[in-house]
């Protein structure tokens, strides 16, 4: 059986780490999966999913160091004005973090929950908002 | 106060029902994957901008085209729905026969703030005689204009029809006409500082970057392209924060003229005052 939902998240900072953890607790416990997998997926380019510890300390390390790797005035090629959107983007800074976050994570299911470490959340990492952003969550089993 | 002087909303959701209107839209204003959203969406990236208000600008093509990129009635629908957050325009085809009811009706009844032309797409020269009773009317409103200027990428919209001498007539012949000439006139910077230089009632804004990233542009224009005083010392009262959104983010371009070294007193006028000046308000 498998079964697929999406979420919609708002982020309100250029960079901003949003935990959506209980979302996804929520949505496997009533997807009627009782042993499986599900794939938490971001449908975007300037985004990341990734793994982490709640801790304001640890989320300020991550977006410090993600700004440090990839710092907003360094100089891109991609900055320029895109005639297949008719529009300048100027987020290459956002592409660049997306592509070291990764795009997905994956859990196991048991017993219709989603098994992670007590550290372990689920974050969408907005890396050119502030934006509406959409997450899938695929969730594959019995 | 905090004004971003050019704003489409063509993707504002409160207008965006109609599939076909939406398609007719993006193809006019030649702007590609680009979805509706929402106003707290808008609100939200205004907030992180730290940009109290934005001017909504409509574009009338009955006759180019068939319809209208936004109508004024729809910038009515959003202002009356969110007055503290935007600022109306109205729009008139001026070779609409009934062009001088519609813009007596936007002025008189839907109490919008200004007009907005856009001689490229509109297809018509600004020192054309068919112009004068438009201007006429605006003056008798004291409503300021914003026209396009400069390079449009619209399809199907001439340069030529848009370079700063040609708006030199009806700056001469209208003095109390508050007008803007968007986009700094780009390429035509130093036309556009031409016209500024010898008439007060001429503005500008900032809503240009066609090339290269926002921080290079806003530092070729106005640090290379001019001197770093030239703006200060000539242009501190005609130059406009402006973004063209949705072609371009508001809070990118923002910081990039931020981060100019203009006076605090300068930057204030930019992102604000001017707008207020140009509007009309505190006279």
């Amino acid at each position: 059986m498998n079964k697929l939902v999406s979420i919609s998240c708002m982020s309100e900072q250029a960079v901003q780490m949003i935990n959506i953890t209980e979302e996804v607790h929520r949505i496997v416990a009533e997807s009627g999966i009782t042993n499986g997998l599900v794939a938490v997926i971001t449908a975007h380019t300037t985004t990341g999913i990734t793994i982490n510890e709640p801790l304001e300390c640890v989320e300020t390390d991550i977006l410090q160091r993600l700004e440090k790797l990839v710092p907003d005035d360094d100089k891109y090629i991609h900055a320029h004005f895109l005639p297949s959107y008719g529009a300048t983007s100027n987020n290459s800074p956002g592409h660049l973090k997306s592509m070291l976050l990764g795009n997905s994570c994956m859990f196991p299911i048991q017993e219709s929950r989603m098994v992670c470490g007590s550290a372990q959340h689920i974050y969408l990492v907005e890396c050119d908002g502030p934006q509406t952003r959409k997450v899938y969550i695929q969730m594959m089993g019995e | 106060m905090i004004i971003d002087a050019h704003v489409h909303p063509i993707y504002f959701d409160t207008i965006c029902g109609d599939d076909s209107v939406l398609k007719f839209r993006s193809e006019q204003f030649g702007i590609y994957k680009q979805s509706p959203y929402s106003y707290e969406e808008i609100i939200a990236e205004m907030n992180f901008g730290k940009i109290d208000r934005s001017i909504l600008l409509p574009l009338d093509l009955t006759t180019q085209s068939g319809g209208s990129i936004v109508t004024n009635e729809e910038i009515k629908k959003i202002i009356d729905r969110h007055p503290d957050s935007f600022i109306g325009f109205a729009s008139v085809d001026p070779y609409r026969k009934d062009a001088l009811e519609v813009l007596e009706n936007a002025f008189a009844n839907l109490k919008l703030s200004g007009l907005k032309l856009n001689p490229s797409k509109q297809q018509f020269y600004p020192d054309d005689k068919l112009l004068w009773p438009i201007y006429e009317k605006c003056r008798e409103y004291d409503k300021p204009i914003m026209f396009h200027a400069g390079l449009s990428w619209e399809p199907n919209a001439l340069a030529k029809y848009a370079n700063p001498i040609h708006y030199e007539q009806a700056a001469v012949e209208f003095p109390e006409l508050r007008m803007c000439l968007a986009h700094f006139a780009w390429p035509w910077v130093r036309e556009m500082m031409m016209l500024m230089i010898k008439y007060p009632n001429v503005y500008t804004d900032t809503s240009m970057l066609y090339m290269d990233s926002f921080n290079d542009f806003m530092e070729r224009i106005f640090m290379k392209e001019m001197d770093p005083l030239t703006l200060e010392r000539n242009f501190a009262k005609q130059v406009m924060f402006g973004s063209n959104t949705p072609r371009f983010r508001a809070f990118k371009l923002k910081k990039a003229i931020e981060n100019l070294p203009f006076s605090e007193k300068v930057k204030a006028n930019i992102f604000g005052g001017n707008a207020l000046a140009f509007l009309g308000e505190g006279k």
